[in-house]
C-alpha cells in the first residue's frame, strides 16, 4: 500500500511538503503529484480533515455573497467553474443542486417610512436585478430572477413573507470531509506522503531560503513548503520568520437535522436576502441547506473566539440559530434535530485571503486566512498556489504515469440488490449491518480501517462510512464499530479512540474498577 | 432470483414484543410464522437488563430481563417459528414486500399476508435535548451503557454524572456504583422523578447517589473526553438559572432522556403515526392504518412494563392470525376514536372497531392526582371505574372493559376523575 | 434513646414519606402511611432490610464475555456490595445453564447466586 501512517519513519528529503491536511492542502498536495511524485503532507491530527475541512457546511458557493474585488471572490467564482473538473475520478460527488436566494419583507421593512409602492418596487424588481448585475459581474452564470410564486413552486415552505428571489444554479454541496480524504489518497496513489500525529514545530532556513522541515518525528529536507495550517497558519508561518499576519478565530455553529425528516423540506439550499446593514454577525448570513448526504442543515453562527480549538456550541447559539430560520421556515420540524458542529474559521484581519510566497523565506508559500468560502475556492486556490510553485521551480512537465483515478469503496446503501448480493456472496460480511439508521455494513468499516489514508478511530470511520452519523448518534453502533477497529488494528477495545489520543470510548473493562483482573 | 416467499406473517424484532407476538400467531393457527431480529440472539433490550423487576404481572414472578426472555424463547424454539437472526429488515412498502439482509442469506425479499412490528424504541440523544458544549468521547445514552457494561463487558465512564431519572438512568447509576464507578449524581429537570419510586429507593438512596430535582445539565466539557458538566437549577419554565451554575468534574455523562418508538419502516409504509405516542395508530387488535400490518410493543408507545409488552403483542399476534385466516372475508369497520378525557394524555389503541371482547386500554395522565378513579365510559355508560391512591404521568395505567357483545358504539371514553369518598 | 428513621415507600405510586420511631430496636410507631402495606413496609425496612442482587460474572469461552446472575432470593441489604465484589473476583467456564448454581451460599446467607440465561 503506498501510504505512510504515523508510525512509519519521515523520509529525509521531499520535493514539497504541505503542512496542513485540511481541504487546502490536500488539493495543492493532489495538484503536486501531477508534476511531482516526491509530496509529503504532515497532519498533526489522527486523520485529515480534522480541522474546519471537517466542520463546516459544504457549500461549493457560486461566489455571489463575497464583496467585489476581494480575491476570495475571484478564487470563489472560479473554484465553482473548476469543481467538475476537480472532483473527476476521486469518487466523491458534487451536487449542483442551486441556491434560492429569498428576498423577503423584512429585506426593507414596512414600518422604515418608505412609500409602499417603491419599497415593493425595490423588494420585487430592484433588488432581484442588482444581485443578478452583481453576480454577473463577478462572472457567475445562470443567475434567474424568481416571482414570489415560482419561488413557493420551487420551494413550499418559505415563509409566507418572501417577496420575490433570485435562483443560483452553479451552486452545489459537497461532503468537505470525503473530498478531503479523497484528496489525499488520490495524492498518495501518485506517490505522495501522508503522515498522521505528525505535527510540524519549525523550520530550518538558511541563506533566506527554507531547507527542511521539522517535526515532532523528525526533519525532511525540502526546497519548498506550503502553509496550509488553517486556524494555526500565522504561528506556522511565524515558525519560519515567514509571517506577518494574524488569524483570528471565529467560531459558527451549525445544527443538523434527521435526513428522513428534512429531506423534502427543502429542495435546494434556501438563503435569506439581507441588505449588507442588516447582517447581524460576520457570517454571509448563512442558511437552509441540505449537506451532501441530505441531512438539512440550519446555521452557522459567527463568534469571536479566541481559542482556536474552540468547537463547543452555547445555548444562546443553538437559540439564535432557531430563532433566526424560524422566520425564514416558519414550520420547521424543530424536533428533528439529531446533532450539532462548530467549526472554527481562519480570518486574517483584512477578512480575505492570504495566498502568495513569502518574501522573506524563499520557497515558503502561505495560503492563509482561507476563511469561507475556502471549500468552495479549494480548486482555484490550489491553481494559484501551484502557479506559484511553478515560480519556485516546481516542474512544469505533467507526469505521464499520474493516475486519474482514485477508486472509491463501495457503499452497500447505495448499491443495487443485485450489486449487494455478489459483494456478500464474496464475503458475508457485506451482510452484517453495522450501523442501523445509516445501514452501513461491516465490511465497509474493515474497509474505511485498511484504506489507503486508514481509520484508526471512531470519527474517521464515522466520516468514510457515516457509522453513527443517523438518528440514534452511534448509540446501537459504537460498541460494535469498536470492537471491529480494535479486531482490525490489534488493539484492546479500550484502546480504541473517539478521534485520536486522549478520547478514550472506553475506560476500562468490567470488575476492573471492582479491583478485578482486566482481560 | 428464486420466487418470492410468502409466509402467513412476519414479525420484525424479537424483543418481548416479537418474541410474544410470534408465539401468539403461531398458537392462534399460522404455521409459517417468521421472526427477523438484527441481534446476533433473541431478546431484544432485554438480555441487558440483568436486574430484577420483570414478568410480575404475566408469571406473578419477579424475573430478571434475562430470565424473562428466556420463558419466551424456549417456547418460541419449539414452537416451530422461524427465526431469522443478525437481519436487519432495509425496507417495508404499503402493500407488505419487506426486504431484508443477513450474512447467510444476503438480501431477500418477502411478501407476508400479514405483518407485526416490533421494532421497540431508541433512545433520545444528547442533541434532542440539546445540551450545549463540546462533543468529545464519553457522552452516553443510558441503554447504550447498560449494553456496554452488561453484554460487552466495558466500562464507559469511572466518574460519572447521570442526566435524567427515568427508570434506566436509575437502574444505570446502581449499576456503576456496584462495577465501582463512582456516580456523582443523578440531575433532573423536572420537580419529581421520572422513574418508578422504588427504584429511586432501591437504585439511589440504597446506594446515597444524590437525586438533584429541577436541574440540568447547561455545558459538556473537555475536547476529547468529558472532563466536566456543567449543572444548573431550572425555573418553573425548566429554564437554566445562570447563578446557580456549578461545574462537576465527571469523564462520562449519561443520559436517561427519553425514549422515541422507532418507526422509520413503520413511516415508509405509510402508517399512520399518533403524534401523542410517536406510534402507530392502532385499534383493539393492534392493527394499523395499512391493511394486515399489525404493531405491539414499545413501538407503539413506550410501556413501562414489560408485561404490558407482552399483553399487547398477544393481541397483535392473534389479531396478525385471525386476519390471515380469516382473509378478507371480514371486513374492517369504520372506527370510532377513543377519546382521551379528563386528565387523560393519550390512550392506546386510539380505535375501537369492534367490540365483542374485552377490551385492554393503556393511558397516561397528563399530571399527578391524589385520590382519583380511573373510569371507562362506552356511550355514557360506566364500564369500569378502579380507585387509586395517587397516578402519574410516568406510570402507564391499564384499564379494561368489556362492552359485551357485539353492539353498536358511539362513543367510548377514559377519564380521570376525582374520587369523592377518598376526597 | 429514641431514634427515629425516614423511608420511601414503593408499594404505590403515592410513594408515602414514612418515619420509623424506634428505641433500642424496638418500633415504636410509623408516621405518615397511608395505609398497613406502608407500616409494614417502613418495619421491614428498618428490622430486616432484603435485597435482590444481581451482577455478571466473568466467563471463558462463551458467547458472551459475561454470564448475568442474580440471587434466588433476596440477601440483606447491607451484603448486596460484598456479594457483588464477591462475584467480580469470579470466572467461570462456558457453556451454562439457565438457573445453574454459580455461587452457593452467599456470604453465608443461604442463598445461591444462580445464572439467569443459558450461555452457549
Ligand atoms: C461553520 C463554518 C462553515 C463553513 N462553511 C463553508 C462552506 O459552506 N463553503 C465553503 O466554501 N467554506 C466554508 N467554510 C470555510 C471552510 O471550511 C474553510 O475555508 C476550509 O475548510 C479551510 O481548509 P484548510 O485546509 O485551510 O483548513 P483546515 O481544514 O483547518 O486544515 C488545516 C490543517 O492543518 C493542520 N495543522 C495546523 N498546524 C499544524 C502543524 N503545526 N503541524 C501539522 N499540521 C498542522 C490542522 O490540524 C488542520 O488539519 C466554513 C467554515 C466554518 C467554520
Amino acid at each position: 500500500m503506498a501510504y505512510v501512517n504515523g508510525q512509519r519513519p519521515l523520509p529525509s528529503r521531499a520535493g514539497l511538503v504541505v503542512v496542513g491536511g485540511g481541504v487546502i492542502g490536500c488539493s495543492i498536495a493532489r495538484e503536486a503529484t501531477r508534476f511531482i511524485s516526491d509530496v509529503v503532507v504532515i497532519e498533526k491530527e489522527s486523520d485529515v480533515a480534522c480541522g474546519t475541512s471537517k466542520a463546516n457546511n459544504a457549500e461549493v458557493h457560486s461566489g455571489i455573497g463575497e464583496d467585489a474585488g476581494t480575491l476570495k471572490q475571484k478564487l470563489n467564482v472560479r473554484g465553482n467553474q473548476l469543481y467538475d473538473e476537480f472532483v473527476r475520478g476521486l469518487g466523491v460527488e458534487l451536487k449542483r443542486q442551486g441556491l434560492l436566494i429569498v428576498i423577503t419583507q423584512r429585506t426593507i421593512p414596512r414600518d422604515g417610512g418608505m412609500p409602499e409602492e417603491e419599497r415593493m418596487e425595490l423588494l420585487t424588481r430592484k433588488i432581484p436585478e442588482g444581485i443578478v448585475a452583481y453576480g454577473e459581474n463577478a462572472g457567475i452564470k445562470g443567475l434567474r430572477i424568481l416571482t414570489r410564486d415560482e419561488v413557493f413552486r420551487m420551494e413550499p415552505n418559505v415563509t409566507r413573507e418572501a417577496v420575490a428571489g433570485v435562483f443560483d444554479p452553479t451552486y452545489g454541496l459537497i461532503s468537505p470531509y470525503k473530498l478531503t480524504i479523497a484528496l489525499a489518497e488520490h495524492a498518495v496513489i501518485n506517490g505522495a506522503k501522508v503522515f498522521l500525529n505528525t505535527e510540524v514545530t519549525g523550520f530550518r532556513v538558511e541563506g533566506g531560503a527554507v531547507r527542511a522541515v521539522i517535526t515532532d518525528r523528525g526533519e525532511i529536507e525540502t526546497p519548498m513548503v506550503v502553509n496550509a495550517a488553517g486556524v494555526f497558519a500565522d504561528e506556522v508561518a511565524d515558525m519560519a520568520g515567514a509571517g506577518g499576519f494574524v488569524i483570528h478565530p471565529r467560531k459558527g455553529a451549525t445544527l443538523l437535522f434527521d435526513r428522513q425528516v428534512t429531506a423534502e423540506y427543502v429542495r435546494s439550499s434556501v438563503a435569506e436576502f439581507r441588505l449588507p446593514g442588516q447582517r447581524t454577525t460576520q457570517s454571509k448570513g448563512g442558511g437552509a441547506m441540505p449537506t451532501a448526504e441530505g441531512n438539512l442543515q440550519l446555521g452557522p453562527t459567527a463568534i469571536e473566539t479566541d481559542d482556536k480549538y474552540d468547537t463547543s456550541i452555547s445555548a444562546e447559539e443553538i437559540e439564535e440559530i432557531f430563532e433566526r430560520f424560524h422566520y425564514l421556515l416558519p414550520d420547521f420540524p424543530r424536533d428533528a434535530l439529531i446533532s450539532a458542529f462548530s467549526g472554527v474559521r481562519a480570518p486574517t484581519l483584512e477578512e480575505d485571503f492570504v495566498i502568495g510566497a513569502s518574501e522573506a523565506v524563499r520557497g515558503f508559500v502561505n495560503v492563509a486566512g482561507i476563511q469561507s468560502p475556502g471549500l468552495a475556492s479549494a480548486p482555484a486556490i490550489a491553481e494559484m498556489v501551484l502557479g506559484i510553485l511553478h515560480e519556485l521551480g516546481l516542474s512544469r512537465e505533467p507526469r505521464p504515469d499520474f493516475d486519474p483515478v482514485r477508486p472509491a469503496p463501495p457503499k452497500f446503501s447505495e448499491l443495487s440488490n443485485v450489486e449487494r448480493n455478489r459483494l456478500i456472496r464474496e464475503d458475508p460480511r457485506w451482510g452484517n449491518v453495522i450501523c442501523r439508521c445509516e445501514t452501513v455494513t461491516e465490511m465497509e468499516v474493515v474497509n474505511a480501517v485498511h484504506s489507503i489514508i486508514p481509520a484508526t478511530n471512531m470519527d474517521a470511520v464515522k466520516r468514510r462510512t457515516r457509522t453513527g452519523m443517523g438518528r440514534c448518534q452511534g448509540g446501537f453502533c459504537h460498541n460494535r464499530v469498536a470492537a471491529i477497529l480494535a479486531r482490525e488494528l490489534g488493539i484492546p477495545v479500550t484502546e480504541v479512540t473517539k478521534d485520536g489520543e486522549g478520547s478514550p470510548v472506553f475506560l476500562g473493562v468490567a470488575k476492573e474498577f471492582l479491583g478485578g483482573a482486566a482481560r | 432470483m428464486s420466487a418470492i416467499r410468502r409466509p402467513q406473517c412476519v414479525v420484525i424484532g424479537a424483543g418481548p414484543a416479537g418474541l410474544g407476538a410470534a408465539l401468539a400467531a403461531r398458537e392462534a393457527g399460522l404455521s409459517d410464522v417468521m421472526l427477523m431480529e438484527r441481534d446476533f440472539e433473541l431478546g431484544g433490550i432485554l438480555p441487558q437488563c440483568i436486574h430484577d423487576g420483570f414478568g410480575s404481572i404475566v408469571f406473578d414472578q419477579v424475573l430478571t430481563g434475562p430470565q424473562y426472555a428466556q420463558r419466551f424463547i424456549e417456547r418460541v424454539e419449539k414452537a416451530g417459528i422461524e427465526v431469522k437472526l443478525n437481519t436487519m429488515v432495509l425496507e417495508m412498502r404499503g402493500d407488505r414486500r419487506i426486504t431484508a439482509v443477513n450474512p447467510r442469506d444476503g438480501v431477500f425479499e418477502l411478501e407476508p399476508a400479514s405483518i407485526v412490528l416490533s421494532m421497540g424504541c431508541r433512545e433520545r440523544t444528547r442533541h434532542q435535548v440539546m445540551i450545549p458544549g463540546y462533543r468529545p468521547a464519553g457522552v452516553i445514552c443510558a441503554g447504550a451503557a447498560q449494553r456496554d457494561i452488561n453484554i460487552e463487558g466495558l466500562m464507559p465512564g469511572r466518574r460519572v454524572v447521570i442526566l435524567g431519572s427515568g427508570d434506566i438512568g436509575l437502574i444505570m447509576a446502581r449499576r456503576f456504583t456496584l462495577e465501582g464507578a463512582e456516580v456523582e449524581g443523578v440531575y433532573e429537570i423536572m420537580d419529581h422523578p421520572g422513574g418508578l419510586t422504588r427504584n429511586v429507593v432501591q437504585c439511589l438512596h440504597d446506594y446515597d447517589i444524590p437525586l438533584h430535582l429541577s436541574h440540568t445539565v447547561t455545558f459538556i466539557h473537555g475536547r476529547k473526553r468529558v472532563e466536566a458538566v456543567t449543572v444548573a437549577r431550572v425555573d418553573e419554565a425548566l429554564r437554566p438559572i445562570k447563578e446557580t451554575e456549578r461545574r462537576v468534574p465527571c469523564d462520562a455523562l449519561v443520559l436517561s432522556v427519553g425514549l422515541i418508538p422507532e418507526n422509520e419502516l413503520s413511516k415508509q409504509a405509510g402508517v399512520e403515526l399518533d403524534p401523542l405516542t410517536a406510534g402507530p395508530v392502532v385499534d383493539e387488535r393492534m392493527h394499523t392504518s395499512v391493511d394486515g400490518i399489525f404493531a405491539c410493543g414499545n413501538v407503539v408507545s413506550v410501556f413501562d412494563l414489560v408485561d404490558w409488552v407482552t399483553q399487547t403483542a398477544e393481541t397483535a399476534g392473534r389479531g396478525a392470525a385471525e386476519y390471515v385466516l380469516e382473509a378478507g372475508r371480514r371486513k374492517r369497520k369504520p372506527p370510532v376514536r377513543v377519546t382521551a378525557g379528563r386528565n387523560v394524555k393519550f390512550v392506546v389503541p386510539q380505535l375501537l372497531r369492534e367490540f365483542d371482547r374485552e377490551i385492554d386500554l393503556f393511558f397516561r395522565v397528563e399530571h399527578p392526582e391524589r385520590a382519583a378513579r380511573t373510569r371507562v365510559l362506552v356511550d355514557g355508560e360506566e364500564l369500569y371505574s378502579r380507585k387509586a391512591k395517587m397516578v402519574r404521568p410516568p406510570e402507564m395505567i391499564k384499564a379494561g372493559a368489556d362492552p359485551g357483545g357485539a353492539r353498536k358504539v358511539e362513543d367510548i371514553t377514559v377519564e380521570v376523575v376525582g374520587d369523592e369518598e377518598e376526597a | 434513646m429514641k431514634k427515629t428513621h425516614n423511608y420511601t415507600c414503593i408499594n404505590c405510586p403515592l410513594s408515602c414519606a414514612l418515619e420509623l420511631t424506634e428505641e433500642n430496636g424496638e418500633v415504636l410507631e410509623v408516621k405518615g402511611a397511608d395505609c398497613k402495606v406502608g407500616q409494614k413496609y417502613a418495619r421491614e425496612e428498618f428490622e430486616n432490610p432484603r435485597r435482590v442482587v444481581s451482577t455478571t460474572v466473568r466467563v471463558e469461552g462463551g458467547a458472551l464475555p459475561l454470564l448475568p446472575v442474580v440471587s434466588a432470593a433476596p440477601i440483606p441489604k447491607a451484603l448486596v456490595r460484598d456479594a457483588v465484589r464477591m462475584l467480580s473476583k469470579l470466572t467461570v467456564n462456558a457453556p451454562v445453564a439457565d438457573g445453574q448454581v454459580i455461587y452457593p451460599d452467599i456470604l453465608g446467607t443461604g442463598v445461591d447466586i444462580i445464572a439467569s440465561r443459558p450461555l452457549p
